[in-house]
């Protein structure tokens, strides 16, 4: 190697090795705590307020065992895996546009979402083949295709990735004129928009076994590149022209990144419909108890983002039961009133 | 590793220009400029505002492309070497660097990035190498903490102790002086002086300060029309480099075999006359 | 100390400047909810509903009024409706004057009609009365407002025999379908499920739907409690399940695929009562044909109950 440096001699006080942080461990494990919890809430909590004997839980009827099994249990799973997904991809958004407000729809996917479902329900009545068509697809095909469709029209529009002014531009751009479109359409259909509000609001009420099952995959493909490309978000972390100087492709780290975005948030949107606030207030949370690295912001997001919406889910259920609240509410309504803290704790620090 | 054939005399090019041509938008801002700077020496780039010192070393470090003309690194042209080859060749120091959260020996590790890949297995070696930069540095007792929560003189320490950590033949600073109180600037000049004297590196610094950048060994002159001169200081005080420059608004003077600027001074109707 | 104490008053200003704000807002948003209560909306017709002799122009903004209107024989006096109104085959012709929203004032304006009857959920009153144009409000909710509806409306047109007679026949009709109902049965009447939307939203008892299921001798799995249109969890169907489940033509291929939904007997028997479009408006709108809409879930219950 090069000649001898100057001070070579081992000192004492050496490089501290990457230990984990104890702090994270412990946040790590109330998060997985609190998902275990939720989840046995969410087989006690029901129609029916809470089942006060175990024995409903232990030895369970047919109807109960169909209704324990095959109904609260994948959806609160599913909803755990649809948390998850926005809390990654919320957390890969702030990394990939260095903004701590960005959130997963930025790029248009729900505008998106939202008009591959107003066509999805409008074609139902329009004739055969589009009922054909749009049965094979479901709503929940409809809104992932329409996601995807309005981030590949923002990519299309801002020309490339590379300037992050010009995608968040695009974004802000095609997601004004997706819903403008998807409001025409709805004005001459007043009838669908009952059923369009229960999408724009989010709704966890049909999530099944394959639901949740393709969640937990589309979960596993996207956290693994994302965990592989984290430290390049922590060197763009300190600059652009310092990331790439260190070698750091650019564009194909933007590219790949936003690729898990996109895909990450358009099952989330395919199976659960538009539920903000999860995406934006999951890192917040994570990095406001506990700062830390990609790497590990992109481990403690999903697992933050799957316990919200699972709390969130079973709040919806619980607090009107039987009836039940769209879990969008609930989301905006908690993660408002967690902003709304925040900056009443950032104010009175100045 | 390539390192075995790098030259170590002082006479030997790690950079060179030639016929560069560097702007912005429909700006340029630099001219034909054909220089070489050498490896074992600590050039800083001088020149007032907007004669394109950061540009230069932008476009040394391969970051904006050239309008016109060539870069050699090592007598390859910068567009030969692959971005990773590249990327352990070359280390900058940004102006500003980002708001992040990472502590001080994350930062300094990611100095490692070229080496060790998006995996972050540090090899024994990258621990070596972030240990010398840290200690070169004076980094080493706030490294477990958080680089927001450092003074602006301990953070630029880091950041230069992630640009050491890369062990690159060529070092590009784009003001590494700034925020620092007159003890730092003192360290970090001497830090550079060991790493262009003693290991042989190329440092190219931008410095705005000219009595620091009198310490220097070369010196690059950019002024309004473009490149004024390049070579030894003394090369440039003896050819008035610095009072072209700078339109005669400033004066070198030796003090003790130091060599420091005070303004001139002038009357204002004098330098309103010669501004264009 | 005298940091403190200037921190001190400037606390108790940011506090202050917070109340201040904080006060503002309520007067706001309660002077927003006055304005909103101030707006005259009249159910029976008040002392300004007087008119000389019978309107003869009149324009409807809601379907239901519209076949009220018509079946107290006054259609000829129509000028215009809303665009949802198509019963009956008459009143296509007329212009359309916008729909529950948006109903178009200048159109309303140029027809120069005598009265204007909406439903009391919609917002236009007030606007008409500023442009001097007689305006009627409506509650056209519930079963038993059928019945006084017709008796506004016959009494303000100045046929007030024929709606009592409408309103006797009525009576009747719905009568003779519940007995018939009450006749066929065995047992306790079917347990019903109404699906008005796929989120799920179901049909209350207390809803007008909920009514005529209940007079039809069907019972619904939802309770009163809920409301009219409760956000069901889609769990209670389950729980509670029903024999027959009234349903969308295109949602009934899409319940099998419900959680737990394809263990009901009702998905498994595919008991389903669907309507066309034009059954369908029977049962949404409170009006004359309220007994053609209860016949229709007669008919149904009778061919799809187990």
């Amino acid at each position: 190697m090069s000649a001898v440096r100057p001070t070579d001699a081992v000192l004492p006080g050496d490089v501290p090795s990457a230990r984990a942080d104890s702090r994270l461990v412990y946040w790590l494990a109330a998060c997985v705590a609190t998902t275990l919890l939720l989840t046995g809430a969410s087989l006690l909590i029901g129609t029916s307020s809470v089942e006060t004997s175990f024995g409903w839980l232990l030895t369970p009827d047919a109807q109960s065992a169909l209704i324990l099994w095959h109904i609260r249990l994948p959806r609160t799973v599913g909803a755990w895996a649809a948390g998850a997904l926005l809390g990654l991809a919320g957390a890969v958004a702030q990394g990939v546009f260095r903004n701590p407000l960005a959130e997963p729809y930025l790029l248009g996917t729900a505008s998106g979402a939202a008009l591959g479902v107003t066509l999805s329900l409008l074609g139902m009545d329009a004739s055969i083949g589009a009922l054909a068509w749009t049965a094979k697809l479901g709503v929940t095909g409809a809104a992932c295709i329409g996601a995807c469709a309005a981030i590949a029209l923002t990519i299309l529009l801002s020309r490339g990735v590379l300037q992050t002014a010009n995608l968040l531009l695009a974004g802000i751009v095609v997601a004004f004129l997706l819903s403008a479109v998807t409001s025409l359409l709805l004005l001459t259909r007043p009838d669908v928009w009952r059923s369009m509000q229960s999408f724009l609001l989010g709704s966890t009420g049909f999530l099944s076994w394959s639901g949740a099952a393709l969640l937990g995959v589309v979960l596993c493909v996207c956290i693994v590149p994302a965990i592989l490309l984290s430290r390049g978000l922590d060197a763009l972390s300190l600059g652009e022209d310092t990331a790439q100087s260190l070698g750091l492709s650019l564009p194909m780290l933007r590219l790949t990144l936003l690729g898990v975005l996109s895909l990450a948030t358009a099952a989330a949107v395919g199976q659960v419909g538009i539920v903000g606030f999860v995406g934006l207030v999951a890192p917040h949370l994570v990095r406001e108890t506990i700062t830390v690295n990609h790497r590990q912001l992109l481990i403690g997001a999903p697992l933050c983002g799957g316990a919200l919406l699972q709390g969130a889910d079973l709040v919806s259920r619980w607090i009107i039961h039987p009836a039940e609240l769209p879990v969008g509410a609930v989301t905006a309504v908690v993660g408002g009133i967690y902003l709304v803290a925040l900056l009443w704790r950032r104010s009175r620090h100045e | 590793m390539s390192e075995s054939t790098f030259p170590r005399t002082a006479d030997s090019p790690a950079l060179c220009t030639e016929g560069l041509a560097l702007g912005y938008g429909s700006r340029t801002v630099i001219r034909d400029i054909t220089l070489d700077i050498r490896a074992g020496a600590w050039t800083a780039i001088v020149g007032p505002n907007g004669s394109g010192k950061s540009t230069l070393l932008r476009a040394l470090a391969g970051l904006t492309p050239p309008r016109a003309g060539r870069i050699f690194l090592r007598g390859r042209p910068l567009s030969h070497w692959s971005r990773r080859e590249r990327a352990r060749q070359l280390a900058w120091l940004a102006q500003d660097s980002g708001a992040t959260n990472l502590t001080a020996v994350e930062v300094v590790g990611l100095g490692r990035f070229a080496h060790s890949g998006w995996l972050s297995s540090r090899k024994t070696e990258d621990d070596a190498a972030m240990r010398r930069a840290m200690q070169a540095t004076g980094s080493l007792p706030w490294a477990s903490r958080r680089v927001s929560t450092l003074s602006g003189g301990e953070r630029q320490r880091v950041m230069l102790a992630r640009v050491l950590a890369v062990e690159a033949a060529v070092l590009l600073l784009d003001e590494p002086t700034t925020h620092l109180d007159p003890p730092h600037q003192e360290d970090i000049a001497r830090i550079l002086r060991d790493q262009a004297h003693g290991c042989g590196v190329c440092v190219v610094s931008a410095i705005h300060d000219l009595s620091l950048a009198l310490t220097a060994d070369r010196l690059i002159v950019l002024g309004a029309t473009g490149l004024i001169g390049h070579g030894t200081v003394r090369e440039a005080l003896a050819g008035d480099w610095l009072s072209t420059a700078f339109r005669t608004r400033v004066d070198i003077v030796e003090l003790a075999g130091v060599y420091l600027w005070r303004p001139t001074l002038r009357a204002a109707d004098a330098v309103a006359a010669e501004l264009p | 100390m005298r940091g403190r104490v200037l921190a001190l008053t400037i606390g108790i200003q940011r506090r202050r400047q917070g109340c201040i704000a904080a006060l503002l807002l309520l007067g706001a948003a309660a002077a927003l909810a006055f304005t909103a209560q101030a707006s005259p909306a009249s159910g029976a017709p008040g002392p300004d509903l007087q008119f000389p002799q019978p309107p003869q122009r009149l324009i409807t903004l809601l379907p239901s009024i519209t076949e009220t209107v018509c079946a107290l024989g006054a259609c000829d006096r129509l000028v215009a409706t809303d665009r949802y109104s198509d019963w009956p085959a008459a009143v296509r012709a007329l212009p359309k004057a916008g729909g529950l929203d948006d109903a178009e004032i200048e159109l309303i304006v140029s027809l120069k009609p005598d009265l204007v009857i909406l439903s009391r959920s919609q917002r236009i009153t007030d606007r008409l009365g500023g442009l001097g144009i007689a305006s009627l409000s409506l509650e056209t909710d519930r079963y038993g407002d059928i019945e006084h509806n017709i008796d506004v409306l016959g009494r303000i047109l100045g046929v007030p025999g024929r709606a009592t007679r409408l309103n006797a026949a009525i009576a009747a009709q719905v009568r003779a379908i519940g007995e018939t109902a009450r006749a066929v049965r065995v047992g306790a009447g079917p347990r019903v499920y109404f699906e008005v939307d796929r989120t799920p939203y179901a049909a209350g008892p207390t809803s007008f739907i909920g009514e005529l299921l209940t007079r039809v001798g069907a019972r619904n799995i939802v309770t009163a409690d809920l409301g009219p249109f409760p956000k069901l969890n889609p769990e209670y169907v389950v729980r509670y399940p029903p024999d027959v489940i009234f349903v969308s033509a295109a949602d009934a291929t899409t319940l099998a695929e419900r959680p737990g939904w394809d263990q009901l007997r009702a998905v498994k028997e595919q008991r389903y009562c669907s309507f066309p479009a034009e059954v369908n408006d029977t049962l949404v709108r409170p009006g004359p044909r309220v007994a053609a809409g209860m016949q229709a879930i007669a008919d149904c219950l009778r061919r799809v109950a187990p």
